[in-house]
Order: C-alpha cells, then structure tokens, then sequence
C-alpha cells in the first residue's frame, strides 16, 4: 500500500499545539530546576501552576543519576521474631533471593531511599532525634510489610551503609578494616507503635 | 578584515528576526513525519514496561497494598499530593492491587503488539503513573525514563504501522504532524534528562577528578559484573568517567547537528549498556537506549523493517 500525502495544520491548530508544547516542555524543564537542593527558587514558584499536570504525567524528577557523587550502597537489616519464639533474619534487599534482579533493584531503591533521611548514630542527638519524624513512618511501613510476609510478631530494622573502598585500599598487600556502618531502627511489634533506637 | 554580509534576519531587523524564528518553530514542530520511528519506540516500550508490569505483579500487594513497603498513609511524604494520583489510592487488598497490576501489563501487551494502540497507550502510562506514584519509595530511573517514552505514544500515532492495527485496518502509512510532535517530544526531553544528569554530575569532586565511576564499580549493592580490576588502572577509571560526564553534558547541544550526532548516538550505546551489565539496571539502560531512537531517522528504519514493498504492505 504506498504511503498516503501527509496532511499539515490550520495556523489555529498550530497556535493551540504551541500553546500545550510550551506547557509541557515547561512541566519538563521546571521540575529540575526546581529541586532537588541546591535548588532555583524561581523554578519553584514558576512550577506551583505547573503542579497537577507534573503530578498527573510523572515529570517531577531531578535527573541527578548518580550525582554529585556516587555514594555507598545501603540496605536494611531485618531480625523477625515469630508468636513461638522462632527468629528469622535476613536483609533488604536480598542478592540470593530477589529474583528477577529488576525485583532486587525495587527492594534496593527502599534502603536507599531511607537512608539519606538517617542521621549516622554518632550525629548529635537533636539532629538524630529531628529525623526520627522523617524515616519512623518509612521505617515502620517496611517493618509492617516485613511482619506479615514472615508471619512474625516483633521486627528490629538496622540500616547498613556498605564500605565503600578506594582503589588503593583494594590493591593494597595489607588491608585495612572495611567495616561496615550499621544505624539501628528499631524494633516493631505487630501491633503498630515503634520504639526508636 | 573582510565584510561579511549580514544575515537576511539581521537585515530584516526584528521582525524579520521574530519570522524567522517562527518559521522555525513551525518547521520543528508541524512539519508531518514518519511514524516508522516512532513505532518502533512503542514496540521497545511497551515491551519494557510488560515485563515491569509482570516484575510488579510478582509482588503486587508489597508494591501496592494496604500494608506494603510504602503505607498509603504514608505516601504523601515522597510526593506531591494531591497531583500524583494513583488508581492504587482506591484500593487496600492484595487481589486489587494483583488485578490493577494485571490490567496494567495487559495494555503494556496491548501496546507492544499495536492492538487498539491509542487506549493501550493511555492505560499504559495511566498504569506506570499510578504504579510509580503509589510507591515512590520502589522507583528508580526506568520509571522516569518509561514515562517520558509514554506521553509521546499517547500523542503520536504509535500504531500506525508494525502493528495490529494497521494490520486490520489496511490504512496506508501517512507522514503526520503528530508523529513529528511525539519524536520532538521526546527528543527534546531526553535532552533534558541529559542535561540536568550531567549538570548534577558537575557539583561532585568525583567526577571532575575522574574517579565517580571507580563510586559504581565498587558498591556491592549495584554490583552484576566485578570491574574492580580498574582499581589497577586509574587512568582508565579516569578516562570512563570524563567520557561519561562530557557526553552528558555536550548530549543536548551536539546530538542536533548532522557531523556530530553519529557519534553522541553512537556513545550512548556503551554507557547505557555498561550500566545495565555491570550496575545489575538492564532495563534503564534499554529504556535511556530506546529514547535515543527518537534520533534515528525513517529512512534508517525504513531500510531494516520495510525493505521490499511487499514487506511494507505486509507491516502496514
């Protein structure tokens, strides 16, 4: 079947697709702009309008892959304890067992995204107890979901930063420590309240 | 010193500048298109997001339920509530959310086959969006890079050729002003995807050093393919590293001209790829790839999908 004539727009047509092109490339250029920090106050405001067609179309993203700096992988730490006393342990997320490994990265992105909101342990302690409100409802989503697909009563999270080593440490004859960091979170009964670190 | 002859715009003054640049605008946006590219993108898409889809599904209710990872009493404070909205919102049980999520590979099926291309696009990207802003707190860069492939499969005639549709419905293929709409779309966004990432880029020491990409090799987490051999190459780490800033940085401004775009689509190919093999993100990587089609012409797709006119009309 050979290719029909292509067909062009009124000029009213074209002013109206301008006007929703504008809208939409100002949905997609604003949201980095905008955040995360360090960030454009201007590219804030200017977005506020912006706001439901952002949220309805899922532009609000940064961009920032792997930046300023890639960091050291994290995942959480889990020890649930059943009615009968059994405990269970394992981590979030799971090498061996969360296959396929576009189900691990998920899992993977849950540790990663708690922890930026916690404070290293050695952190003052009114910093580390400004955060609590920050990662205490993450934590105990993750705590409640962690309960129920082991059928346990009580759960104690700890965050795991993984060490992350320079070339050097890695070539050298001798190695030095590359201890991990751990930051409690906590421990959570079925029943709900968490009792913080 | 030699005198150069103003250009028509100058000389024309203003207004002849503010024609000029109309006339532009018009001819990037409303000059009709292939849809051929644009096609393709939706094969490549909508099979990405079938098999994120059936990974969801794995684990629907953790995903999506009452009482997963995320709590939907909770996921106001990972987004913008009320505009992320999410057809998990109405939902609590575990056999709801398996079944949204099953509605949701069904047009990601739908759309990679072409079959009622323009409902399976907007239930695919009505599906991502409100898997993606139900749990925020599972996403990562393959949601954001399926949403910016998705708007434009909404707006373009993505099923016009190589699919179903077309195959029922015998129409002939038709150069479109929103097929050209869509690829500008997309072509654009992903521009911008590459700027901000590369901008970010700068405000770290570690790639200005040339030492960020050594960062991913070494963390266990992300790890599928050990590369901390280059631990005994640092120049080459060095190397890597620059490469990968620069061609994200230079992406939105060298990817237009005919002389150098070859070479940025011809990059993207092995840091997308090296990504996926070694950092365990196949689909990212894919998916960022799938967006740099947006670049490639008709005629270069023409050449491997339609190469007899037989072989069009069976497409068609």
């Amino acid at each position: 079947m050979p290719p029909a004539a292509p067909t062009y727009w009124s000029p009213a047509a074209r002013v109206a697709a301008s006007l929703l092109i504008a809208c939409y490339l100002a949905a997609v250029v604003l949201p980095p702009l905008a955040g995360p920090p360090p960030a454009s106050e201007l590219a804030s405001r200017l977005l506020q309008p912006l706001r439901p067609l952002v949220g309805a179309v899922y532009l609000g993203h940064g961009y920032r892959f792997f930046a300023p700096d890639p960091g050291p992988g994290h995942s959480i730490r889990w020890t649930v304890e059943r009615a009968d006393g059994m405990r269970l342990s394992g981590s979030l997320p799971d090498r061996s067992a969360d296959w396929p490994r576009l189900l691990y990265h998920r899992r993977f992105m849950i540790a990663e995204k708690i922890a930026p909101l916690v404070p290293p342990a050695d952190a003052p302690a009114e910093v580390r107890r400004g955060a609590r409100a920050d990662w205490l409802p993450l934590a105990k989503g993750v705590a409640g979901q962690l309960l129920e697909r082991h059928a346990g009563e009580r759960v104690e999270l700890a965050l795991v930063e993984h060490y992350l080593p320079a070339p050097e440490e890695l070539t050298a004859v001798e190695k030095g420590p590359m201890d991990d960091i751990v930051t409690p979170l906590g421990a959570y009964a079925r029943a709900g309240e968490g009792r913080g670190p | 010193m030699t005198a150069s002859s103003p250009s028509p715009s100058t000389a024309r003054g203003p207004r002849g500048w503010c024609a000029e640049w109309l006339a532009g605008w018009n001819a990037f946006w409303f000059t009709p298109a292939d849809p051929l590219p644009l096609a393709v993108i939706r094969i490549c898409t909508g099979a990405l997001l079938a098999w994120s889809a059936f990974v969801w599904l794995l684990d629907a209710p953790a995903f999506f339920g009452g009482d997963g990872w995320l709590r939907p009493a909770d996921v106001w404070r990972m987004n913008d509530q009320p505009w992320q909205w999410s057809w998990y919102f109405c939902i609590s049980t575990a056999a709801a959310a398996r079944l949204l999520t099953a509605g949701l590979l069904v047009a990601a099926v739908c759309l990679t086959l072409g079959l009622a291309t323009p409902l399976a696009a907007l239930v695919s990207l009505a599906g991502l969006v409100s898997a993606a802003n139900r749990t925020p707190l599972t996403t990562f860069g393959l949601d954001d890079t399926l949403g910016m492939l998705l708007v434009p499969l909404v707006v373009g005639p993505a099923g016009a050729v190589l699919s179903l549709d077309a195959l029922l419905g015998r129409r002939a293929p038709q150069p479109s002003v929103r097929a050209n709409i869509a690829l500008r779309l997309l072509q654009v966004h992903l521009c911008v995807v590459y700027f901000f990432s590369g901008c970010g880029k700068l405000l770290g020491a570690s790639w200005w050093e040339g030492t960020a990409l050594w960062g991913a090799i070494a963390n266990v987490q992300y790890r599928t393919l050990d590369l901390t051999g280059l631990a005994r190459h640092p120049l080459v780490v060095n190397a890597l590293t620059l490469a990968t800033l620069w061609w994200e940085v230079g992406y939105a401004a060298l990817v237009w001209p005919r002389l150098t775009r070859p070479l940025v689509l011809a990059m993207a190919a092995p840091v997308h790829l090296g990504i996926g093999l070694a950092m365990g993100m196949m689909e990212f990587g894919l998916a960022m790839l799938v967006a740099n089609l947006a670049f490639i012409p008709a005629d270069a797709y023409r050449a491997v999908f339609l190469r007899s006119s037989s072989t069009s009309e069976r497409l068609a």
